[in-house]
């Protein structure tokens, strides 16, 4: 009976295939964006065009974000794997809601807000811009570091004018004098420039780290059960992860084209100028004193007290450690 | 000559605006980062490829479509249950009231979450938006058939189908194609809206990455380009309209 000895073999070697089909298919990773893609996030794209993922066996997909609330989110829901996200929005949604999302690198070790102003308005410090007036678009979470940014600074919130508008209106008012001072993040600063280029002037930019406010903001987080189903993956995504950094920022230029090969809407000029303009963020003092991607206990206790204080939480209600999952990232 | 006119006047009157939009601008030194010029905007066109165009295009009317035929779908039944039952007229209005007046940009987000990153909340936003007048014109449509022919199909023994297949259906035509063309007009908003919460490609994506870069002109021509779409897909149901239920125009429109 040829037929009923040779099904067990059969079976056998269907098996053999599979597993062997198995370990060679590459890990797959959803990676989540908290924006749209643009320079800022070239990490991951050059990493995947060089070829980093691939040599630690890791398929990477991106999903594009609108907002770090959003990524979080969907990295709870299990609709990506890991991605970025600013780690204050994480610490508020752990403090509220306790979502089972962990940071497992940082990527600015400092904030990027900063006040954009007129170079001949002749403001060069934070404390200058009382009896101002200040723009800033409604959703940004530079919004909720500015009363505790002015307090720092011997100010109070009734000495601005705060005006909240669109976006794409800030750089107009600042130029048009409608406005003194414009609230924008350090990577969005040179888009103001060839604004006021167009117009004739020039801009001054104040970054609030040098004014007192220290702290981390976008860091990689990953879901809970990404990094208890799959260690390992988590672990290797992150060597090529930080690989991918040191050669952004060491090769703009590759890390820009790499952005636009994947999407042709962000173009290469822009990204190499965000990329450096975000370069001082990722390659500071405190990069340089813990190494890029650390969290140290010490600082994230500085982040949670800032955000705790900003949202007017008690700082004693939560623990933020309890955000950080630092298992998977040793510093090469 | 003047019938000639009289049928490309609006197309004329469109154009006319593009001159005078040029020379305002050009007048009042309006900043391109404010108010783009048209010829501006010609160029942000041009410098982006035929084929990113074609891609974005096709995903804003594959979705507008796509969720403007699910919300016919779900409507016309929707309509007919509600003309056939008064019990269920007075349960699901004031239901449909509730959704149609919660702002989609809202609940967006959450139907992301419920509904997954792919295309489907995107058709539900857009189908969100569309389905309210498509019901409400339908059922408006049908009440309004005269009584007199409802109960003398009733006295013939005529079936519900019939009822509402032969009687009912064409006395709503006129009153369905008006909702049809509110409907496809909201089809191309709520496909941008859909795009601007959750997409990676699409005109209303486009606008969104155009305007975070400042690239002011290029989202105009965007656009402009879904200004065309809704002329053209409105136009679509004024064809279908024309070519398949000619008799429920108006007669001035007939000739």
């Amino acid at each position: 009976m040829p037929k009923r000895s040779s099904l067990p073999s059969l079976l056998f070697s269907m098996a053999a295939l599979f597993t062997a089909s198995l370990s060679l298919a590459a890990d797959k990773v959803n990676f989540q964006l908290d924006w749209l893609p643009g320079g800022d996030k070239s990490p991951i794209y050059v990493g995947i065009d060089q070829g980093f993922f691939a040599e630690v066996d890791i398929e990477v997909r991106i999903n594009q974000g609108r907002g770090s609330t959003e990524a979080i989110t969907r990295i709870a829901t299990g609709t990506s794997d890991i991605g970025i996200a600013d780690i204050v929005a994480l610490l508020q949604a752990r403090a509220a809601d306790n979502v089972p999302v962990k940071a497992v690198y940082s990527l600015l070790s400092q904030a990027p807000h900063a006040f954009v102003v007129k170079k001949e308005a002749g403001i060069q410090s934070v404390a200058d811009v009382k009896g101002k007036k200040v723009a800033t678009s409604p959703f940004t979470s530079s919004n909720i570091f500015l009363p505790l940014l002015l307090e720092k600074n011997g100010l109070k919130e009734s000495d601005i004018t705060l005006v909240k508008t669109d976006p794409g209106a800030l750089g107009p008012m600042l130029i048009t004098d409608a406005t003194d001072v414009v609230i924008s993040w350090l990577t969005s600063v040179d888009r103001y420039r060839s604004q006021a280029k167009q117009a004739g002037t020039e801009l001054d930019v104040i970054p609030w780290y040098d004014a007192g406010l220290e702290f981390y903001a976008t860091s990689v987080i990953a879901s809970e059960r990404f990094l208890k189903e799959r260690p390992d993956v988590a672990k290797r995504f992150l060597s090529a992860f930080h690989k991918s950094v040191e050669f952004a920022f060491a090769n703009p230029d590759m890390a820009a084209k790499a952005v636009n090969k994947k999407v042709p809407e962000a173009d290469i000029p822009t990204a190499i100028t965000t990329i450096n303009s975000m370069r001082t963020l990722v390659y500071n003092s405190v990069s340089e004193k813990d190494g890029i991607g650390t969290i140290t206990p010490e600082r994230l206790q500085l982040t949670w007290q800032a955000t705790a204080k900003a949202q007017n939480l008690n700082v004693t209600d939560f623990d933020p450690e309890s955000v950080v999952d630092r298992r998977f990232y040793m510093e090469q | 000559m003047n019938k000639a006119l009289h049928r490309y006047l609006p197309i004329l009157a469109l154009l006319a605006l593009i001159p005078l939009w040029e020379l305002i601008c050009y007048l009042a030194n309006v900043p391109n980062y404010i108010l783009p010029r048209p010829s501006v905007i010609y160029d942000a066109f041009i410098n982006v490829d035929k084929m990113r165009w074609l891609e974005h295009l096709w995903a804003t009317v594959r979705v507008a479509v796509l969720g403007f035929l699910l919300s016919i779908f779900i409507s016309l039944p929707l309509a007919v249950l509600m003309v056939q039952s008064s019990f269920l007229n007075r349960t699901l209005f004031p239901l449909l009231v509730i959704i149609q007046s919660t702002p989609v940009v809202a609940i967006a987000p959450l139907l992301i979450v419920i509904l997954g990153a792919g295309e489907a909340p995107r058709l539900a936003i857009t189908c969100l938006i569309t389905f309210f007048p498509i019901v409400v014109s339908t059922t408006t449509g049908m009440l309004s058939t005269p009584s007199e022919l409802i109960d003398l199909s009733r006295s013939l023994k005529g079936s519900v189908f019939r009822q509402i297949w032969q009687i009912r259906f064409p006395f709503a035509i006129p009153h369905i194609f008006s909702g049809l063309k509110v409907g496809i007009t909201l089809a191309i908003i709520g496909a941008v809206i859909s795009e601007f919460v959750a997409a990676e490609k699409g005109l209303g994506y486009f606008v969104q990455f155009s305007t975070s870069y400042f690239k002011i002109p290029q989202a105009f021509a965007a656009l402009l380009f879904l200004s065309i779409i809704s002329l053209l897909l409105f136009q679509t149901i004024r064809w279908i309209q024309a070519i398949f239920f000619a008799w429920s125009l108006p007669a001035e429109e007939q000739k």
